[in-house]
């Protein structure tokens, strides 16, 4: 989930305990300050420190003048080879290839089970925001195509699209069936993604603030690593008791879907909406919790569909058409 | 009907007002009404008082206007006020690909929204629904506003480190953009703490007393840059059409909708962090719905809290226009507060209307002139204004506040820091000790 979420599903966390909310009224806003910071802190020590000090074995650095998909696949096929010859685990780094101030040349990379090869190609240059540049699709684009030395399982996606920013990494991990196993983003989701961290961090906070404290830190962790695990990346939910790996995610959701982010938003703003109310001494105004449910999310949600079915109903009639688009994102009908 | 007419001759002469005034960079809505309820202090003063129904519209539709046009500046001169920060890289990507008027426009389609989504929908439901929220969360907004700048402050996104082997060289490098982030945020909040304890601004106009600081943070930095990099705009094409659907139009509608009215709701959150917060909410990546929401947060940021003032049963007081107004009127009745919503719907139209021929105005001045001279031109507009109101004291401070500015825009860290200059003072008087902390700083 976007971090927002897991932000304000944190604070939303913090707001179930009694004296989250007592210490809010009297001025104190330390609890709630402390669930959505250790709500969203899984990520921040990911993105904004681990991944900085993961070792790679290999980078791959596309050159932006003259960009070849057939070198990006053939570097790739050499680390998985290199994986299986030597039994280790071989780490990729993918850069992204950035070709102005806020142009990026988009690639895609699939690793192709069936044919056991890899294959790279070249999209449109797109803008920071991830939007095409009109007319910057290639008509005929460059695919590069690279046998790979022994089957390798995807334990993410079969496709991965490489555009704005940091690129990529891939762990190739070899096991005892003679494959490799291919690890999107090793270093996300690893240690910082877990149960036990969380009770760590937890213990901190009893030995500077209070139990109270520890309750709220353990219990925002906490959401955020169920959260993720709503997705397809998983998380490796007992480390250092499990050290291997992640657990796979339930594959309800990508991390970057609308709905259900605004979703976990929502429905966390109405939690904690509620939990002020019944701990107020004395409420001006009283209500149940299904009647907040039914203004603040069911008649909203309601209208805001009823308005959207009317005012794209035209568009729908006229732009009806089967989605023929393959995993590479490009239409199977030419 | 006379009413009716006074009501509608005022709020069309407060919008064409400000509509025209929205053009010029750096200018604030807020220092124009200022001095406006001067005027009328005055004239009350020698026992000429003008009646609500000339002065409401009239507000109103300087705030209606403004919030609209001032999208002319953000988009095609690239001198925007914080609020519209979100709008800028966007829709300046517009401007350089020759589509300002498009971007432009597609912010007051936006604006327009925001009129129907404040008239139609906030406008019915709000007295019914607000004062339960407004009872339940009184007494919790002090840690409302710690959580979103703890949200402001963790949720930067590192921008270096992206190449090269591993360790501490990689880790800098990604840290500078953050720690830029950090130091602006809290040097803006040590500006702030120093405006608001012991402020060189004479009490005269205290009531402009942020405004320097403002136009330093943002304004100044932007203009220099311009004229540093010597943009080259290209030739600008004005379409017949807009490449816009019921469906952007809605989902803008949502986001900006949600993001402006978190703004106009809770103090001291401005429509920057708003349009932050529903943006990270909703995970829009579309430009387009970018730039719309930015339309609709900014005009529910700046409207929905004027129009607070005049719900019945709330009593709240948000945003400098809603303040102003409140030392001038006290509103009481559903007739004060029907008499805005109108007058906010006939602003919005008015206004929407006269954003094509001022775009196409602007379009020519910037093609006929170099972009830098048009910079150049528009920060001596920005030192004069700020010069006339706060004297060569005003100056100093708009000096600092630049150099504070100038850190997110040389180390591409996010601007927004800049709004600690509101948010660490005030949040730390909300909780109760920013007393303490003035007195450790030695203030009083």
């Amino acid at each position: 989930m976007k971090g927002f979420s897991h932000f304000i599903s944190g604070v939303a966390a913090a707001s179930f305990c009694p004296w989250a909310v007592q210490a809010a009224t009297e001025g104190n806003p330390l609890y709630f300050i402390l669930g959505g910071a250790f709500g969203i802190l899984p990520d921040t020590l990911d993105f904004k420190f681990y991944r900085f000090f993961y070792r790679h074995d290999l980078y791959i650095q596309p050159d932006s003048l003259q960009p070849d998909p057939q070198a990006i696949a053939d570097a790739l096929a050499g680390a998985v080879a290199q994986a299986q010859e030597t039994g280790k685990t071989v780490r990729v780094k993918l850069n992204t290839i950035r070709l102005g101030a806020d142009y990026w040349q988009q690639y895609v990379i699939k690793f192709d089970s069936d044919r056991q090869e890899v294959r790279v190609k070249f999209g449109p240059v797109v803008n920071t925001g991830q939007a095409p540049v009109p007319n910057s699709q290639p008509e005929e684009p460059a695919i590069g195509r690279s046998k790979l030395a022994c089957p390798v399982v995807q334990t993410y996606e079969a496709t991965t699209r490489v555009d704005i920013f940091d690129g990529p990494t891939f762990g190739l991990e070899p096991d005892q069936k003679g494959q490799v196993l291919l690890h999107f983003l090793p270093w996300h989701r690893n240690w910082s993604h877990s149960f036990v961290v969380g009770a760590f961090f937890a213990l901190v906070g009893w030995l500077i603030w209070s139990w109270q404290a520890a309750v709220v830190i353990c219990a925002a962790y906490a959401v955020h690593v169920l959260e993720d695990q709503l997705g397809h990346m998983g998380s490796n939910l007992f480390f250092p008791i499990t050290r291997k790996g992640r657990s796979p995610g339930l594959h309800w959701m990508h991390s970057g879907d609308g709905i259900p982010n605004f979703g976990t938003v929502w429905t966390s703003c109405l939690l904690i909406f509620w939990n002020i109310y019944r701990n107020m001494p004395n409420p001006l105004y009283h209500f149940t919790f299904l009647k907040l449910i039914l203004y603040g999310a069911f008649i909203p949600l309601t209208a805001f569909g009823l308005a959207h079915y009317l005012l794209t109903r035209r568009q729908r009639a006229e732009k009806q058409e089967i989605d023929n688009a393959d995993e590479w994102g490009d239409s199977m009908a030419n | 009907m006379m009413t009716a007419l006074l009501v509608l001759v005022s709020t069309v002469v407060g919008t064409v007002l400000s509509s025209v005034l929205a053009c010029l960079p750096g200018l604030h809505v807020y220092n124009v009404m200022g001095a406006m309820a001067m005027v009328f202090f005055a004239l009350a003063e020698r026992g000429i008082s003008l009646p609500p129904e000339m002065v409401l519209p009239f507000m109103a539709g300087m705030i209606v206007g403004w919030s609209m046009l001032n999208t002319i500046p953000s988009v095609l001169l690239g001198a925007p006020d914080e609020s519209a920060m979100f709008t800028v890289l966007p829709g300046q990507k517009y401007l350089m690909l020759g589509r300002g008027y498009e971007g432009a426009m597609i912010t007051a389609v936006g604006g327009l929204a925001g009129v129907y989504f404040l008239v139609l929908v906030v406008g019915p439901l709000a007295p019914r629904f607000l004062p339960v929220a407004q009872s339940v969360l009184r007494d919790h907004m002090h840690w409302i506003l710690w959580v979103i700048i703890t949200y402001i402050l963790m949720s930067e996104w590192p921008k270096g480190g992206n190449r090269g082997p591993a360790g501490w060289a990689k880790f800098f490098d990604a840290w500078k953009t953050l720690g830029a982030g950090l130091l602006t945020f809290f040097l803006a909040g040590l500006m702030g703490f120093i405006l608001l304890y012991r402020s060189p601004i004479s009490t005269g106009v205290a009531f402009q007393n942020i405004m320097p600081a403002f136009v330093g943070l943002f304004a100044v930095p932007w203009c220099l840059l311009n004229m540093i990099s010597g943009t080259e705009v290209p030739k600008q094409t004005v379409s017949d059409s807009l490449d816009i659907d019921g469906d952007i139009i809605l989902r803008s509608v949502g986001a900006g909708g949600l993001g402006g009215g978190i703004a106009a709701y809770f103090p001291v959150v401005t429509g920057g962090i708003g349009g932050l917060l529903a943006g990270h909410a909703t995970a829009q990546r579309d430009e387009r719905i970018f730039v719309m929401s930015q339309g609709v947060s900014k005009l529910v940021y700046y409207v929905g809290a004027f129009m607070l003032l005049f719900v019945p049963g709330l009593g709240i007081t948000r945003g400098g226009g809603a303040w102003m107004i409140k030392g001038l009127y006290t509103p009481r009745t559903y007739g004060d507060y029907y008499m805005i919503l109108a007058s906010i719907a006939i602003a919005g139209a008015v206004s929407f209307l006269m954003m094509s021929p001022l775009s196409k105005l602007t379009i020519r001045l910037i093609e006929r002139y170099n972009y830098r001279h048009v910079s150049t031109a528009a920060l001596i507009v920005i030192l004069a204004m700020v010069y006339v109101v706060t004297g060569w004291i005003g100056l100093f401070i708009m000096a600092v506040g630049s150099g504070i500015g100038l850190i997110p825009v040389l180390f591409g860290s996010r601007r927004l820091n800049c709004l600690g200059i509101l948010l660490l003072p005030i949040a730390c008087n909300m909780s109760g000790f920013g007393h303490r902390i003035a007195e450790w700083l030695h203030l009083i």
